[in-house]
């Protein structure tokens, strides 16, 4: 198969473009993915696979971080799991 | 007066040497690299000395660190550039993706930043040594169904004096304001060590 070559420096802005766009209807409708669908599938058809895992785990990130300033770590038994 | 500014300078200057002493003590990057450049040409560690060198090692799959890392060297040097009287940086780019990032993938990708920025790659073994030499972790990802994955690496950029030992490093925090000043600031305070 034929090794695929790195995104341009184009494709980086469109893919990092689609992402912000994506992210920021997330931000308005509280994380809420159903509501988003639309950019979600165009963040994915701009960005290489390995990006969009790449910035999903950046953005659970973000979010964990937020969490933890805003209310402080809750260590796993704490929180009830059975 | 005059005195205590004098003494005050010896210690500070003390200090530096003390910290010179340890980065050397430390074994920072005295190991040698062979690689190529972007045109094929062999190039080796020796080949930098003389030179004050700012350098990343990355990867051009790089979702978005390496192209800021890289974006904020290259505005450091053109910062340092507007400086009357410094002398000039050599921006340089180690691949740590030699499987996929060769000279010709080097070119096309380091072509966006700066004019003067040079790209390296080698043979897996070649470029393992290089990273090791600057204590840089490397740890590709798995590959997923079309065969793409990324590349887990520190992200540092190091200083290099004009006798080949690393001065510096900078971390995601700096800023390309940050890089500038504290080049200059070990160009204008610049003793070589003592062989």
């Amino acid at each position: 198969a034929a090794r695929m070559a790195a995104p341009t420096r184009e494709e980086r802005t469109a893919c990092w473009g689609a992402r912000d766009e994506f992210w920021q209807c997330l931000d308005s409708h509280g994380d809420d993915a159903a509501k988003c669908e639309k950019l979600r599938r165009a963040f994915e058809s701009r960005c290489p696979q390995q990006w969009v895992k790449h910035f999903d785990k950046r953005r659970d990130f973000l979010k964990y971080k937020k969490k933890l300033e805003t209310e402080g770590y809750v260590p796993p038994e704490a929180a009830g799991k059975s | 007066g005059a005195g205590w500014l004098y003494l005050r300078r010896q210690k500070e200057q003390r200090l530096r040497q003390r910290r010179l002493r340890d980065l050397r003590a430390l074994a920072l990057g005295q190991g040698d690299f062979q690689l190529q450049d972007t045109s094929g040409t062999p190039r080796s560690r020796s080949d930098l000395l003389g030179q004050w060198v700012l350098l990343y090692f990355g990867f051009t799959h790089c979702p978005d660190v390496c192209p800021e890392e890289l974006e904020k060297l290259c505005r450091a040097v053109e910062l340092l550039e507007e400086v009357p009287g410094l002398p000039p940086v050599q921006p340089l780019f180690i691949t740590v993706d030699p499987a996929r990032d060769d000279a010709a993938a080097l070119g096309r990708y380091l072509h966006d930043f700066h004019p003067r920025l040079q790209g390296l790659t080698g043979t897996a073994e070649q470029v393992r040594a290089a990273a090791g030499a600057f204590r840089v972790y490397v740890s590709a990802g798995p590959p997923d169904p079309d065969g793409d994955y990324v590349v887990d690496h520190s992200v540092l950029t190091f200083l290099l004096g004009p006798d080949g030992l690393v001065r510096d490093c900078y971390g995601r925090s700096r800023t390309a304001e940050e890089l500038a000043k504290s080049v200059r600031g070990h160009m204008e305070s610049y003793e070589p060590l003592p062989p």
